[in-house]
């Protein structure tokens, strides 16, 4: 296993089950997990303890993925250009080409293998395999 | 307490009676002392002089009596990956079939009643998460329901002992528990999140609507309890809340054939299942 045990990875999704899903995919390979449940709840979290990594869902109640880049990006802070991986049900070329607009450094499409989301996780803290 | 109050045969008879009204469960003279056991109890517990006071206490509908009395009278006896042949039922057959007409990020709404203490709900949430690959892709909803208002808060909590756990893996526990100590263990909060839990009479339609339409229903071992009618009306409401082609599933000694005529038989490798019809629309 590789050594990601000081990585922290924030996954923010509204769906309970799909953050207990990537958590215990990340968990198996030594992240650090963090959750929140939305844009503004992930915005905040981000202001408040240091991650190397965000796991951002697209769809999500009171701020939605792509407003969560956006403002993210928008900002001058060090925080603000924390790699950011999109997850999401939306497959159509308009939403990856939205997501990679807003500022989203890579995109899956939903359903994601645990092992895969690991593998993008390790790649994207700066642990290519 | 020294001198516990009798209850008369017309006594028996009236409390049996409210009873069969509040919740549809039949209790006859073969299950008195199971009935006066617990009657007994809530004498005792509100300080009641008689059974005749108890009883105009518990119709006069104050602080909660009746819903105390049916705590006391509902059977919570369960654990986790119970009759597990049905949750493999779910992920290889039912929900399958499910999303064939569905699209990535539409609901999926599951349903425990009655959940009892959290078991099987928590149990179907963490079947998914282990079995089914396509579990990030739509937007599963888990309800847990029950006429006791004590165990849904106890589900809430998610705290369970050694005998609810002794199906699973330990790696299964180590995965979506953490120990409070030597004896008990806690859900985690992600998995606490996962099941909304609300209380619900099923004979009651008022109570079963609001709950909206669901995929797949799960209603283990309580038709059981219930005398003919109060299945037939328990057997409807489902019927109500499911989606067209949804699914319900029994206990394995239960059949739906004998209780309604409005379901279809399914069988799968691994479980009997009834179904709502896809086109079939009910004559009101």
């Amino acid at each position: 296993m590789p050594d990601n045990s000081s990585k922290r990875v924030l996954i923010i999704d509204d769906a309970a089950l799909v953050r207990a899903y990537y958590r215990a995919a990340l968990e198996a390979h030594g992240f650090v997990v963090g959750e929140a449940l939305n844009g503004l709840e992930g915005l905040e979290k981000l202001l408040l303890e240091p991650f190397d990594l965000v796991i951002a869902d697209i769809n999500m109640p009171q701020m939605d993925g792509i407003t969560f880049l956006r403002t993210l990006r928008s900002k001058e802070l060090p925080v603000s250009s924390i790699p950011v991986l999109v997850t999401s049900t939306e497959a159509g070329p308009h939403d990856i080409a939205a997501a990679r607009g807003a500022g989203a450094n890579y995109y899956l499409v939903k359903p994601i293998k645990q092992e895969t989301l690991a593998e993008y996780a390790a790649i994207f803290c700066g642990r290519p395999r | 307490m020294t001198d516990p109050p009798q209850m008369t045969e017309d006594e028996f008879r009236r409390l049996a009676e409210f009873l069969y009204r509040r919740t549809g469960m039949v209790f006859t003279e073969s299950k008195r002392y199971y009935v006066e056991r617990r009657v007994w109890e809530r004498i005792d517990a509100t300080s009641s002089l008689s059974f005749s006071v108890y009883f105009a206490h518990l119709r006069s509908e104050v602080r909660d009596e009746v819903e105390q009395l049916i705590n006391a009278f509902t059977v919570n006896e369960t654990y986790f990956y119970r009759e597990d042949h049905q949750l493999a039922c779910l992920t290889t057959d039912l929900l399958r079939e499910r999303v064939a007409t569905k699209r990535p990020g539409d609901p999926i709404r599951i349903w425990s009643a009655p959940c009892s203490t959290g078991e099987e709900p928590y149990s179907i949430a963490i079947w998914l998460l282990e079995n089914w690959k396509d579990v990030d892709t739509y937007d599963i909803e888990i309800v847990g329901s029950d006429i006791d208002t004590c165990v849904l808060e106890a589900a809430a909590v998610g705290i369970f002992g050694k005998r609810a756990l002794m199906r699973l893996s330990p790696e299964v526990i180590a995965r979506y528990f953490h120990a409070l100590d030597d004896e008990r263990w806690q859900i985690l909060d992600d998995l606490r999140q996962s099941v909304r839990f609300t209380r619900v009479n099923l004979i009651e339609t008022k109570e079963t609507r609001p709950q909206g339409r669901f995929d797949v229903i799960f209603c283990r071992n309580v038709l059981i309890y219930f005398d003919d009618e109060s299945r037939r009306i328990a057997a409807e409401n489902l019927y109500d809340n499911l989606l067209p082609g949804g699914f319900i599933c029994l206990g394995h000694t239960e059949s739906m054939s004998r209780i309604s005529p409005l379901f279809e038989v399914c069988r799968y490798s691994e479980a009997i299942v009834y179904r709502r019809p896809e086109e079939l629309r009910r004559a009101r």
